[in-house]
């Protein structure tokens, strides 16, 4: 057992928090209230070659551990969690299924310009009819020729609207359920391709998130991704770390709710003392404080999983399922220990009481994640 | 000569040093050595109670302050002085560090105050760590014990009636390898509020917009900004918002905050719990500002505030 | 070509030092390190000089051999390699034993155009490192530099030197000394890729041994306490002489003048 974040993760950690406090926090109200998407944030996260920490250095990737990743995620979340999940989606959802499927010459083409930060990448897989149930997908590819023909609609696809390139689960055999399922390379810009109103939300309102439409949009041949009928493996297998990525947000959304929380109970006086003297307030933080550190060491543990080798599909399950739902249940806390002023729009544990809630939803719900976890189990 | 040796590059500074020399001398039956820049004020010194002084040489026009570096040290250890005092101005301090370093003797930086072990003729000086967390007290083990003192930390010696002292003037400074290609005064300008030495905000206390000028004339006989609580800014619109301190606005460290009217809700008082000195006024006896607040004072800002004008103007001599 | 020192220390990060309340004793089981905010603009000017004129940068410290930490922090900042100079015994160093031991080391074994130092550290803030090395080097020194250049010769730094009355710009040969304000440069954050690739970077590690002397300190510290941070919460009334009073403490302090 070695609980010690190595030197250079503990660097890395400082730098985020660092580079947070000059450029995420000023940024982050604003992201939230006119839902505004901080590209400017996303060209310094290129700088400081964070758009593809996981992948080798031969594509473009910082060739860093995955733990590495999570950090800078979870810390990113933690001043603004709509710039935490534009990293996540960009790099767990879009870059993984090209580094671990791709061709090499798909990886050269794709790949690369995604782990130099050159674009964002998107995934598409959930549509209005086809959430959980991925085998309902009624968007279709037809071979035609050199070309595939993609028709249908994806839903709350997140990264769309900035997009340069996506990465699409369509059915290409229907009568094959998830096994008909495949997955495509589109390039933003595509003709065919259409990109909805961005989806006025209730958390991560910076993010951009919207429909996609595919109306004959033509792609290449050579850009299926891995071979016809993988789409859904493709897809379980991203989500699965992409789920690590998710636990790293909601920890960041928990850690800040716990941060404003021992920070405002110090400074609030109530009968002649600050709050924090009252036990009512000391144990909701100490509740707080060890939900916290127990997601993390999930997160953490599935990250160094993946890292190791070894299955994590299970681990991360675990650690979305148990990061989301505190996420969700201290900022809850938080605003209780700030009384009237958390319920106000500009204050900070407002925001991340709405920004945690999606982190029981997206990437896999807390249902989807007890099957998960029970599946692995009982089988 | 030994004894307890004074150096500052100013006037005030050098009085305020020669006030805790003289006491000093006192308790080590030593006399005060000053240095001075010309004869004139070699005169007030001794006035002021110094029993010598070293009358430092005129500078080359390319040469800065620093380059008295060798001759201060040189004189110092030809005379092995007890105690040297230096005037904590960014100069004062590099002179001081020079110094110490050719004497090879112990220098307490940033000295806040000391106590005095008579017997061993030692200083028992005070230093703040840790970004002012803490204060460190130190002895020199070595002679001189230097200490630099910053400005104001003692009142100026008072004048002495009928005193008299040797002068005694000290070599030319030798050519020095630093020269100054050019010199700027330095030009007040407005900056941003996070840097401010002195704020002055704004609370719900004021009545009118209009009456920002009441602000706006403190902070200028001050030399500092404006700023304000969030209502201020947000709902009354009298000050933009980058003007605005507090929990999601500005969070600022002056030296001095003077909250006008400010009530001082905890929103707004993390923003400036950071302030060295924090100074309200406010016509409610019971406003959280005074929790908050080194001094208060009690009445109507529209009273309390011209006169604070009118006594700063006359004392600050703007 | 440039060849550059920047000197930096390891300093306890002050917002991790907690205070026991009775005691005013220091609580310092939980603190973490970093390297002095002032000596992050050191090391970032020496990197900036260097981008802009070639040569090298050699990022040297000294302090305990359990210090090793801030070696991959210093070298992802920029420079080529780095020098430990290291001892057990070197802990809670007063600032001319920094100077001395410096001196020694860099007068060994390195050759130099420029040594840059923050202003001063977070910890002591004694200012007394820069000016006190470049003494026993004997070289010329500015402090409170704001601005470097390079004159045209190469043989001369001109340092812009921010003072309480104004700006004062002098020139002096090279090699020379210059500490520098935070206003000088934005240290960046180093780049992943910077982070990685510093574990790889030389360090030369040298001991007490290597110094071949002893480095006594002149002062001796007798206690530390706590600073009494409480507001001190005096309420006057609005007459004149009242507000004298407070005229007559705010300028004591030294906050107005």
């Amino acid at each position: 057992m070695n609980f010690n974040l190595t030197e250079e993760q503990e660097l890395v950690r400082a730098g985020v928090r660092e580079f947070c406090q000059k450029y995420v926090e000023p940024l982050a109200e604003k992201v939230d209230e006119e839902a505004y998407f901080p590209m400017e944030t996303v060209k310094k996260l290129t700088e400081q070659e964070w758009t593809g920490i996981p992948y080798p250095a031969e594509y473009g990737g910082a060739g860093a551990d995955y733990l590495t990743y999570i950090i800078v995620v979870e810390e990113l979340s933690r001043a603004c969690a709509t710039t935490g999940f534009t990293l996540e989606c960009h790099t767990s959802l879009a870059s993984y299924p090209l580094y671990k499927f791709g061709t090499e010459e798909q990886k050269q083409k794709y790949l690369v310009p995604l782990c130099k930060g050159e674009m964002l990448g998107s995934f598409a897989l959930t549509e209005p009819g086809a959430g959980t149930d991925a085998g309902a997908a009624s968007t279709t590819a037809v071979l035609d020729g050199d070309e595939y023909v993609l028709n249908g609609s994806k839903m709350f696809i997140s990264n769309s609207p900035v997009a340069g390139v996506f990465i699409i689960i369509a059915m290409t055999d229907k009568s094959k359920g998830t096994k008909g399922l495949s997955a495509f390379i589109v390039p933003g810009g595509t003709p065919g391709l259409k990109v909805g109103e961005h989806l006025n939300k209730m958390g991560i309102r910076g993010s951009v998130t919207a429909e996609v439409v595919m109306k004959d949009c033509r792609i290449p041949k050579e850009n299926l991704l891995g071979n016809e009928g993988q789409g859904f493996k493709i897809a379980m297998m991203t989500l699965d770390g992409g789920r690590i990525g998710i636990a790293a947000q909601a920890l960041g959304i928990a850690q800040a709710a716990l941060d404003e929380s021992i920070q405002y109970s110090k400074e609030r006086v109530q009968f002649g003392k600050p709050i924090s003297s009252f036990q009512a307030i000391q144990w909701m933080i100490a509740n707080m404080a060890t939900d916290v550190q127990a997601a993390r060491f999930l997160t953490y543990h599935a990250a160094w999983c993946y890292d190791q080798g070894l299955p994590y599909s299970k681990e991360a399950a675990m650690a979305k399922l148990f990061a989301s739902e505190t996420a969700a249940r201290q900022t809850n806390r938080a605003i209780q220990i700030h009384g009237g002023i958390g319920f106000i729009k500009g204050h900070k544990v407002e925001r991340l009481y709405r920004d945690a809630k999606i982190t029981e939803i997206y990437e896999g719900t807390s249902e989807v994640m007890r099957m998960v976890i029970s599946g692995n189990l009982l089988r | 000569m030994a004894g307890i040796w004074i150096f500052a590059e100013n006037r005030e500074q050098t009085l305020e040093l020669l006030n805790a020399g003289r006491n000093l001398a006192q308790d080590f039956k030593a006399k005060v050595v000053t240095f001075a820049l010309n004869v004139h004020l070699a005169e007030e010194y001794i006035n002021h109670g110094s029993d010598e002084v070293l009358l430092l040489p005129l500078l080359g026009q390319d040469q800065s302050l620093e380059s008295y570096v060798p001759v201060i040290a040189e004189v110092a250890r030809q005379e092995d002085p007890d105690v040297f005092f230096i005037g904590g101005t960014q100069r004062g301090r590099e002179i001081a560090a020079r110094v110490a370093a050719r004497l090879n003797t112990g220098l307490c930086g940033g000295c806040t105050g000391y106590k005095v072990d008579q017997k061993n003729k030692l200083l028992l000086m005070n230093r703040m760590i840790l970004g002012g967390a803490a204060v460190q007290t130190v002895v020199c083990t070595t002679r001189p014990q230097m200490a630099v003192i910053p400005p104001r930390t003692f009142e100026q010696a008072p004048l002495m009636e009928g005193r008299q002292g040797k002068v005694i003037e000290l070599p030319a400074a030798q050519p020095s390898a630093v020269k100054v290609i050019n010199r700027t005064p330095k030009v007040q300008e407005s900056v941003d509020l996070t840097e401010a030495k002195i704020i002055v905000s704004v609370g719900r206390g004021m009545e009118k917009k209009e009456d920002l000028s009441l602000a706006l004339e403190l902070a200028g006989v001050l030399g500092g900004e404006v700023g304000c609580s969030r209502p201020v800014a947000e709902e009354l619109h009298w000050l933009p918002e980058e003007r605005y301190m507090g929990i999601s606005g500005k969070k600022v460290k002056p030296d001095l905050y003077i909250g006008l009217g400010v009530s001082g809700q905890i929103q707004h008082i993390t923003g400036i719990r950071d302030s060295k000195i924090i100074f309200g006024i406010n016509r409610d006896e019971n406003a959280p500002i005074f929790e908050a607040a080194d001094y208060g004072i009690v009445g109507d800002l529209y009273e309390v505030v011209p006169k604070l004008i009118k006594e700063l103007k006359v004392l600050l001599k703007k | 070509m440039l060849n550059i020192i920047a000197c930096f220390k390891w300093v306890v990060d002050e917002a991790d030092v907690k205070i026991d309340a009775k005691s005013r004793a220091l609580l310092m089981e939980r603190v973490g390190y970093k390297i002095s905010d002032y000596d992050r603009n050191a090391i970032e000017e020496a990197v900036r000089l260097q981008e802009q004129h070639g040569g090298n940068v050699v990022a040297a410290t000294v302090g305990p051999s359990t210090a090793k930490q801030c070696l991959k922090d210093a070298l992802s900042r920029g420079p080529e390699r780095a020098d430990f100079i290291n001892d057990p015994s070197f802990v809670d160093l007063e600032p001319e034993q920094t100077a001395a031991i410096l001196a020694t080391a860099i007068k060994a074994k390195e050759e130099y155009d420029l040594i840059i130092c923050g202003e001063g550290s977070s910890d002591l803030y004694a200012q007394q490192v820069g000016p006190a090395l470049a003494e026993r080097l004997g070289i010329p020194c500015a402090t409170c530099v704001n601005k470097l250049t390079l004159a045209e010769s190469k043989k001369e730094i001109i340092a812009e030197r921010k003072l309480d009355d104004g700006m004062e710009v002098v020139s002096m040969p090279l090699p020379a000394l210059v500490t520098v304000l935070p206003d000088i440069n934005t240290p960046r954050i180093p780049t992943l890729k910077q982070v990685l690739g510093a574990a790889k970077k030389p360090v030369d590690n040298i001991t007490l041994n290597d110094l071949g002397q002893t480095y006594k300190p002149c002062l001796q510290t007798t206690g530390i306490l706590a600073a009494t941070m409480e507001r001190r919460r005096l309420k006057f009334g609005a007459d004149e002489k009242n507000i004298l009073v407070i005229i007559g403490a705010l300028l004591k302090e030294g906050v107005i003048a």
